[in-house]
């Protein structure tokens, strides 16, 4: 048995029974009808199926997964009991929690687990990470045992992945089409209605087996409490509109609103507003196979020509972090000062007289950017005047996404694009590095160098053998200059002022929250 | 009249071929699809083929045109690639709402309307004239999502009297329903009822000069009999025609409204699959669109015969 792996399981436990999520200092009352409203329909609720936020908002109180993320992002157990993992590490044998229930009354077992992770294999958003899994064996009641080729040290933290969590349903569901099941899982909350662009309703599971491994919620696990009895999640795209009608109280909690509405709401006893300054990274990306960001000097010159903090202050509308990391400060694999020299610097001067090194003849210079997200919008609106201004014929084709996302695709027909990467930044940087990597890259022409540490990083075998290959990355990426960290973008929510338990995480946490 | 009415139902299925055909043209020359809004940013050429292939998008256009009216014949408009299920299921959901908001606006438009262009007409290049014009006016150059986000300001946030958006099904409550009308049904109306005002005060002002009004007023009719039975008979033609027009605009394109006041009407269920590439809802539902807007047409052609006799009997 690996040790070192086992032991970090039991100590994710200990830890997260000593510092999870509990607030003793209110007195938790149950019952009553949490709205919240969001801004887009879930494309669907089958959880294993789609990786969208508006999803996972929803399907995060529904289902749950083997293993998840910790409030440090470290891989936690849920539905797991412990894992023992092989000293050669090929094979891995999950103990599961006795006592679970479904929705549907049913007690989880093994059979449902291996069933649900095969359906996974088949239609999971994020299927590849079940790959270097060769076989998911029942090997007990209550225990299934995953078989690998080869050892793959990074597997649990991709299997913890909640981009489109590995979530257990009912055997019975797992035969299904993507879509087409029943909404079963074994989350605090259960399924009741969803009517497209209007809402979706949740009820308190009553036989809700809670994990009283931990004191309380821990990242997306610990122990969940409903204390509401009916959760309705509405959907308002228009974002004055969620303001109005938290305003009028019809609505107890926002999923997102503007910064200068935050700044508004803050001084008002009514509201309690919430930052989340570690949403995701503001990144430019450019086209290695066109002209002229095939050239490094042009893709230095861009590095440093631009200032980033008017670019992430516009777009944010004010809630930003300046880092230049990959990673967020502080976090596991936050790699230093790397890089820190070539950020935020704004010099005209040296970006001209690259721009000269490079032969740059003033070709157009087409940043691809989309509608829909706000930041993708704004960010390509300051960096082009930025570009501008040291010479480069910056044009800016603003499209809607899945224009954008077909056009991307293409190795012509763009030379910059603007992207928010959410959910990457925060699951670490296996999730960033992997769409900066191999044939499918963002910046269209793979890196060799780069894809040689992306291999070391993911066959690590320790932490710190990877925290030691992703600094070797990062300063390959400000080597590289094929994508541009402009900044962190930040993400303000709101709940009116007698939601009580409410912490800004990755989806709002709605168990463990009650009316005051 | 029976033939009257056949000869435009006739006349109608050409422009529904049309819309259709149209439809599929311009899904196809629109670059992205429904593969990659599901795979993601992050996916790779081979998650979107292989994407497409189980949807289908990868056979000819031609092939998929072939298949779709085939399925159209035998009354399937085909599955939505993201809503799970199928499209005559999720129009049908949503046209009450639209419906029912059209209807109510409609109704009020015209009311005012009429009532402000009388007015307007009755009391030319009076004050009264200028305010009622002032008002149509402001109606027609106000954004709707602006004066829609007003109303919830003052009625729903300052004063609480009514939802800042929902709908409530009438099966659910008659009041609930009726209340969440209100606030889209006078910001969709308020800007429809300028255009008929105007039209109206116009077409009063042609019809009071007339000789039968002069004839009318020498016979000693009451001014309200002249102004209602006889001028504004002569003048409602042109509004039922505005009208007509104003009952597509509604219909397919209350999306603003729709999208402020949080209502799942069919405006936002097109405007959405545009946005996705989900085509299936795209040909069905602006198919099912077109269809009540030709309805609508040969309603008010009907009722132009009703009005005006020389065109029932085609002179």
């Amino acid at each position: 048995m690996n040790a070192v792996l086992f032991r970090r399981i039991a100590v994710a436990v200990a830890l997260g029974a000593a510092t999870s999520l509990t607030s003793p200092a209110f007195a938790q009352k149950a019952g009553g009808n949490m709205i919240f409203a969001q801004g887009s329909n879930p494309p669907s609720l089958d959880g294993m199926v789609t990786s969208s936020q508006a999803s996972r908002n929803i399907t995060m109180h529904i289902y749950e997964s083997l293993f998840g993320y910790d409030e440090d992002i470290r891989p936690m157990p849920i539905l797991a009991e412990s894992l023992k993992i092989s000293d050669d590490g090929l094979t891995y044998t999950i103990p599961i929690r006795k006592g679970v229930k479904f929705h549907n009354g049913k007690e989880m077992t093994a059979k449902d687990v291996k069933a649900s992770l095969e359906r996974y294999r088949k239609h999971g958003a994020t299927a590849g990470l079940l790959n270097p899994v060769t076989s998911i064996d029942i090997t007990g009641p209550y225990e299934i045992t995953l078989k690998f080729a080869k050892a793959t040290p990074t597997f649990l933290e991709a299997f913890a992945s909640p981009r489109a969590p590995a979530v257990i349903i009912p055997e019975e569901e797992t035969g299904k089409d993507p879509g087409k099941i029943e909404f079963i899982g074994t989350g605090p909350y259960k399924f009741v209605e969803y009517v497209p662009d209007s809402h979706v309703k949740l009820a308190k599971f009553a036989e809700y087996s809670q994990d009283t491994r931990f004191k309380g919620p821990d990242g997306f696990g610990g122990k969940k409490t409903a204390y509401f009895d009916t959760i309705t999640f509405r959907i308002m795209p228009e974002t004055g509109a969620r303001t109005a009608a938290l305003e009028a109280g019809e609505i107890q909690g926002n999923e997102q609103i503007p910064v200068p509405t935050a700044k508004r709401l803050a001084g008002d006893p009514k509201f309690s507003v919430y930052e989340n300054k570690r949403w995701g990274f503001l990144t430019f990306i450019m086209n290695l196979k066109q002209p002229p960001a095939d050239n490094p000097k042009f893709r230095q010159a861009v590095q440093v020509a631009l200032k980033m903090e008017p670019i992430v202050g516009i777009a944010t509308e004010g809630l930003f972090g300046l880092n230049h990391g990959w990673q967020y400060p502080g976090t596991t694999y936050d790699a230093g000062d790397i890089g820190k020299n070539l950020y935020n610097l704004g010099d005209a001067a040296r970006a001209k007289a690259l721009l000269q090194e490079a032969g740059y003849k003033g070709e157009p210079f087409s940043i691809l950017t989309d509608s829909n997200t706000p930041e993708h919008g704004k960010s390509a609106v300051v960096i082009a005047e930025q570009l501008k201004a040291v010479g480069i014929n910056a044009v800016i084709n603003q499209v809607d996404w899945p224009t954008a996302l077909k056009i991307r695709l293409q190795d012509t027909g763009w030379n910059g694009w603007t992207l928010v990467m959410g959910i990457e930044p925060y699951m670490g940087p296996v999730a960033v590095v992997s769409t900066l990597s191999g044939p499918t890259t963002h910046f269209r022409q793979p890196d060799a160098k780069l894809d040689e540490l992306y291999q070391e990083l993911i066959t690590g075998k320790s932490v710190e053998e990877r925290q030691a290959t992703f600094k070797k990355i990062q300063a390959r990426l400000y080597e590289l200059n094929a994508i541009i960290k402009i900044g962190d973008v930040g993400l303000a929510q709101a709940t009116r002022s007698n939601v009580k338990g409410f912490k800004t995480f990755r989806f709002p946490r709605l168990y463990d929250v009650w009316f005051e | 009249m029976l033939r009257f009415l056949i000869s435009r139902l006739i006349s109608a299925v050409p422009v529904l071929i049309v819309v259709s055909l149209v439809c599929f043209l311009l899904m196809w020359i629109v670059p992205g699809d429904v593969a990659s809004e599901i795979a993601g940013a992050d996916a790779t050429p081979q998650q979107i083929a292989q994407i497409r292939m189980n949807l289908g998008l990868d056979r000819p256009l031609l092939q998929r045109a072939v298949d779709w009216y085939w399925n159209l014949l035998h009354g399937d408009l085909g599955r939505s690639y993201l809503l799970n299920r199928s499209v005559t299921d999720a129009v049908l959901e949503r046209l009450p709402v639209t419906l029912s908001l059209a209807a109510i606006a409609l109704t009020l438009a015209i009311v005012l309307g009429v009532l402000l262009g009388v007015l307007a007409a009755v009391n030319h290049n009076r004050p009264l004239d200028q305010g009622a014009m002032t008002l149509a006016l402001l109606g027609l150059s106000m954004p709707d999502f602006w004066f829609g986000l007003m109303l919830i300001v003052v009625f729903a946030v300052q004063l609480g009297w009514l939802p800042t958006g929902g709908f409530v099904p009438p099966s659910e409550s008659l009041v609930g329903w009726a209340k969440s009308m209100t606030l889209p049904a006078l910001t969709l109306a308020f800007t429809q009822m300028g255009v008929i005002a105007r039209m109206t005060r116009s077409g009063m002002l042609d019809a009071l000069g007339q000789d039968y009004v002069r004839t009318a007023r020498a016979k000693g009719l009451s001014g309200g009999q002249i102004v209602f039975v006889h001028a504004l008979r002569n003048a409602l033609i042109p509004i039922v025609t505005v009208a007509g027009v104003m009952t597509g605009v509604l219909i397919g394109g209350a999306v603003v409204v729709e999208t402020v006041y949080s209502l799942p009407g069919s405006g936002r269920l097109i405007v959405g699959a545009i946005q996705r590439r989900d085509y299936p809802i795209i040909q069905g539902g602006l198919l099912m669109t077109a269809g009540i807007f030709v309805f609508v047409n040969i309603v008010v052609d009907v009722l132009y015969g009703l009005l005006d006799p020389r065109v029932r009997h085609g002179r």
